[in-house]
């Protein structure tokens, strides 16, 4: 009937001799005018009667206290004048404590900077694809099928869904296909191997990267304009004014410039794009076909304004299924659907036929990082200041006898905060402008604090006050909150309560550092594992190199020829690099197989010869590929030791395994080795002679161990550009790609020790600070203490044993959070180590080596003075 | 202006008072006036005119007996004292005089 939040108000606000006969009276009103005018209208009326009746003379006394106890008019604390005297009385405390006052302001510092990068990093992963005029009506289209079981999810598409999806659908303002490519450009004498793609007409209209030159709407129609960026346009010409110059891709085609791109931001997906091509241009490859079934296009697609993507999914659902009805064996499971552009990098991980949180979740992580560090640094400020308060407990008490409202001194406090942390905010910008070129290179980033702009320094001029707020507003009611009577008497707050606050925050910080160190070890050690495992070939003189222009025409020649100038023992033709995994089968059949087995995938590789000699993997049974001396070994194939225990193959030599529509002769089988990750299971792998269908297209080098790497390179790139004078000569260690493996985990590694050092560091100055107090504090008790004849070791011990306590009581809650943390991290890998004691104890001594150091060095100083000296004044 | 000064609305409450002299407090104060005055009435207003009244001695109030009808729960009843009806009265003359000083033929 009535709103029961009248009934809380008359019951909070008025007096309550006065509520109940209140609320009868508007009860009693309430059921006439039901009555008389209505149930609403009389809702009305209550309301407005409720609101009528917030009146001083019926409002409960103790809201009135303060204007009934304060005869004389307060004046108001936030006058210039006073604020002035705030920011002068903070300064001067400042001045006062140097040593404190510094230890705050570097440990804020170094929070904030920390915390501030972390946030620009968390910025710009959000702004990800974010930043497009059209942002919210932008989707890229995604296949979904159920392969063996499994729900799989790509972004790749056929060629003609674009034109059907734009031409059918009404709900589609645009779609438009997008293929990335790269060539040797060419101008005058500049040669630049460059990163681009062909796209559709309407590409720059879809993505609205700003065009420096070109008209937006033509320059993509045309059958031989090229669209390159401002970057490449100063490497190959020297100018950006590059309007209709003339461009060559791979010593073939010659296109003339239509438009000039700024250089796209490093927060999108086209970041590498640094050329765009006409669709119109786009020359099909021989093994990528124009139909449904061959999927090697990206499509993206502009929704019409205030469309429902999930009911376009609906509709388009079907589509490719629909033109695949017949070519491919089983459609019933095909479904496309529209993915949005805001969640392109931060929600596209695959799991069971979604894409679901991908990034987010590192994101988050760097939030709840960046978030505690911040934390950690106010934790410090909170604590030496609490632990300080003393020394300005007899000033809050002749304020508060001299008139001073609690208000007042609250604002005094805080306002001294975040006086403070805005020094500290000065500090820590400097921190950040030295460090962003290290944290850019460790997380491949280009970040940058743009000090133009009024919403940065708006950012951190807010940033400030936060901190400032978030560290000063608890001393500030701690110490406003004290009794004139009781300091000026010269009582002071219980110093060895059995818990305090203070105590609290410290073991929070402690716990966080010590879940810090167990992660870093773990990671290190995970890493370390990994690198240490046995990769199965030679990684040390070996190279590869794409065979590019007309090379694959000389092949035979340029083999021959780096053995025999000596710049090489073994030359290998060969699918890709043995680093990484170029090509996958499914579908094998081979003597005893089963129809299930034909799901079991394979790691496809392909070699003319020599690919044990010069790889270095190791033969196990059998002979290696060598088509030089047997012309059938184009047909022949190796085995992995996975494989063959996959396969079950009793006697593997001389099977027949069946794949590619061809019967293929297994004439031996290689030890494992690693093709892919460190980290994971070693999968079955097929080596191949050349008569699949998949190109040979690169080569692999075993340099001469006589000679030097420079001399061999030298001899190489001599032959090279022998037969293939176009192009420079290009190449990749196979020790270098390999370590490229382990990169994303450095990276996480770096980034966790650099978190630890950073929480190491703040939490050690307040702990310093904190230390100091005590020692400070306890000067007559030490003073007595050796006068009785106290050794000065026990003395360090009765001053360290707290903290020690601290750290042991953090060290036995962090140790399962590090625990549980880890061993989630590293189900990710199927390689792993097992989480030992080792790393415990290590933590666990590490940070009481730390701590000890940080604390010893007041206890030593406090244990050494003479108590003559401490002792004097009483 | 001598004596106690009575705003119009402290009058037409005081009226109302005196009216439902016996059964007077807020809410019935409020249908009073309402019914007698055709105009809407907050009930904060009226009891902020009651107190004002109060204050200046011309109604006193008393919790009344417990009744059935209204929960169990005692209501505060106001009365108007001989001040307040002095009040009353002298307004009520006050007004009178000023009537008859009015010259008919302005009525014409």
């Amino acid at each position: 009937m009535k709103s029961r939040w009248a009934k809380y108000l008359i019951r909070w606000f008025f007096a309550p001799h006065r509520a109940d006969e209140l609320e009868d009276d508007l009860d009693e009103l309430f059921q006439q005018r039901v009555e008389l005018i209505g149930l609403r209208q009389a809702r009305w009326r209550y309301v407005r009667d409720v609101i009528s009746l917030m009146r001083p003379s019926l409002m409960r006394p103790s809201l009135l206290k303060q204007q009934l106890t304060n005869e004389y008019p307060q004046p108001f604390f936030l006058t210039p004048t006073m604020i002035s005297n705030y920011v002068k009385i903070a300064w001067r405390n400042l001045m006062r404590a140097k040593g404190y006052a510094s230890l705050n302001i570097a440990g804020l510092a170094v929070g904030m900077a920390a915390s501030a990068l972390i946030f620009l990093w968390i910025q710009s992963e959000l702004t990800y694809d974010r930043f497009y005029t059209k942002t919210d009506r932008l989707f890229q289209v995604y296949n979904r099928d159920i392969f063996s079981g499994n729900a799989q999810v790509w972004g790749t598409t056929p060629k003609p869904l674009a034109p059907a999806l734009k031409q059918d659908y009404p709900d589609i303002e645009d779609a438009i296909r997008f293929r990335p490519t790269g060539f040797l450009l060419t101008a005058g004498d500049k040669k630049l191997n460059s990163e681009g793609a062909y796209a559709d007409p309407s590409f720059l209209n879809l993505f609205d990267f700003s065009l420096l030159a070109g008209n937006r709407e033509k320059v993509l129609s045309g059958n031989n304009g090229i669209v390159i960026t401002k970057a490449l346009a100063e490497k190959l010409f020297g100018t950006t004014d590059a309007l209709g110059k003339v461009v060559q891709l791979d010593h073939k085609n010659s296109f003339s410039v239509t438009g000039i791109l700024d250089d796209l931001p490093t927060n999108t997906q086209f970041s590498d794009v640094s050329f765009l091509l006409p669709w119109t241009a786009f020359v099909t490859p021989s093994w990528d076909s124009d139909g449904w079934a061959s999927n090697n296009n990206y499509t993206f697609v502009l929704l019409k304004d205030k469309v429902n993507s999930d009911l376009v999914d609906e509709k388009i659902k079907r589509l490719t299924a629909n033109h695949l009805k017949g070519v491919v064996e089983d459609v019933t499971n095909r479904q496309i659907f529209l993915h949005p552009a805001s969640q392109w990098h931060l929600y596209s991980k695959q799991e069971n036929g979604q894409l679901t949180e991908g990034k987010i979740v590192t994101v988050r992580l760097f939030g709840i990082i960046a978030a505690l560090i911040l934390l950690i640094a106010a934790v410090n400020f909170i604590n030496l200041s609490t632990a300080r308060s003393e020394k300005r407990a007899k000033e809050v008490g002749v304020r508060k006898v001299a008139g001073a409202q609690k208000s007042a001194l609250i604002f005094q406090f805080i306002s001294e905060s975040v006086l403070l942390t805005f020094l500290s905010g000065i500090l820590a910008l400097l921190l950040i402008v030295l460090c962003i070129p290290t944290f850019n290179d460790v997380t491949g980033k280009q970040l940058s604090l743009s000090f133009g702009s009024i919403s940065f320094w708006g950012a951190a001029l807010a940033f400030v006050l936060f901190t400032g707020l978030l560290a000063g507003s608890y001393p500030a009611f701690y110490l406003a909150n004290f009794q004139p009577v009781k300091v000026m008497k010269g009582i002071s707050q219980s110093v060895h309560a059995v818990f305090s606050p203070r105590k609290g925050l410290v073991i929070a910080q402690f716990t966080f550092a010590i879940v810090l160190i167990i992660a870093t070890l773990v990671i290190k050690h995970q890493i370390n594992y990994a690198q240490n495992r046995e990769s199965g070939y030679d990684r040390n003189n070996l190279l590869f190199s794409y065979l590019s222009g007309d090379l694959p025409d000389h092949y035979g020649s340029l083999q021959q020829e780096l053995i025999q100038r000596g710049a090489a023992v073994a030359v290998s033709k060969s699918l890709g690099p043995i680093t990484t995994i170029s090509s996958r089968q499914w579908g094998l059949s081979w003597p005893g197989s089963t129809k299930a087995d034909k799901d079991i995938e394979f790691d496809r590789f392909a070699a003319d010869a020599d690919f044990l000699k010069t790889t270095g993997t190791k033969l196990i049974a059998g002979r290696e590929i060598d088509v030089r001396q047997y012309p059938t070994d184009s047909s022949a194939v190796l085995l992995n030791e996975t494989a063959v225990k996959t396969m079950h193959l009793k006697t593997p030599i001389g099977a027949t395994v069946s794949f590619d529509n061809r019967n293929w002769q297994v004439i031996g089988v290689v030890k494992d080795f690693i093709f892919a990750s460190p980290y994971e299971a070693i999968n079955p792998v097929l080596v191949h002679g050349p008569k699949g269908s998949v190109p040979l297209s690169w080569t692999s080098i075993r340099l001469n161990p006589a000679n030097t790497t420079a001399q061999n390179l030298e001899l190489a790139e001599a032959v090279f550009k022998k037969y293939n004078p176009g192009y420079p000569f290009e190449y990749t260690f196979a020790d270098e790609s390999y370590k490229a493996k382990f990169a994303d985990e450095q990276r996480t590694s770096l980034l966790t020790s650099l978190f630890t050092g950073l929480t190491i560091f703040i939490s050690c100055l307040g702990l310093f600070g904190l230390a100091a107090y005590t020692a400070q504090q306890r000067t007559k008790e030490i003073g007595v203490r050796k006068v009785l004849g106290a050794s000065i070791p026990s003395i360090i011990g009765l001053l360290t044993k707290d903290f020690i306590q601290l750290l042991v009581i953090a060290f036995v809650i962090g140790a399962p959070i590090g625990w549980y943390a880890m061993d989630q991290w590293l189900q990710d890998y199927n390689y792993r180590i097992a989480i030992g004691a080792g790393v415990f104890v290590l933590t666990l001594l590490s940070s009481l080596v730390i701590v000890m150091l940080t604390v010893s060095f007041q206890a030593i100083k406090a244990a050494l003075v003479n108590p003559v000296r401490s002792l004097r004044s009483e | 202006m001598k004596g106690t000064y009575l705003g119009e609305f402290e009058e037409v409450v005081l009226l109302a008072v005196a009216i439902r002299s016996g059964d007077a407090y807020g809410a019935t104060v409020v249908t009073e006036i309402e019914q007698q005055m055709k105009r809407s009435v907050n009930l904060g207003a009226v009891h902020s005119a009651l107190n004002r009244l109060g204050e200046k001695g011309l109604v006193t109030s008393e919790l009344g007996g417990m009744t059935a009808e209204r929960g169990g729960r005692r209501k505060r009843l106001y009365s108007v004292t001989a001040a307040g009806r002095r009040a009353l009265e002298e307004i009520r003359q006050v007004r009178n005089q000023m009537w008859e000083s009015i010259p008919n033929t302005i009525w014409m």
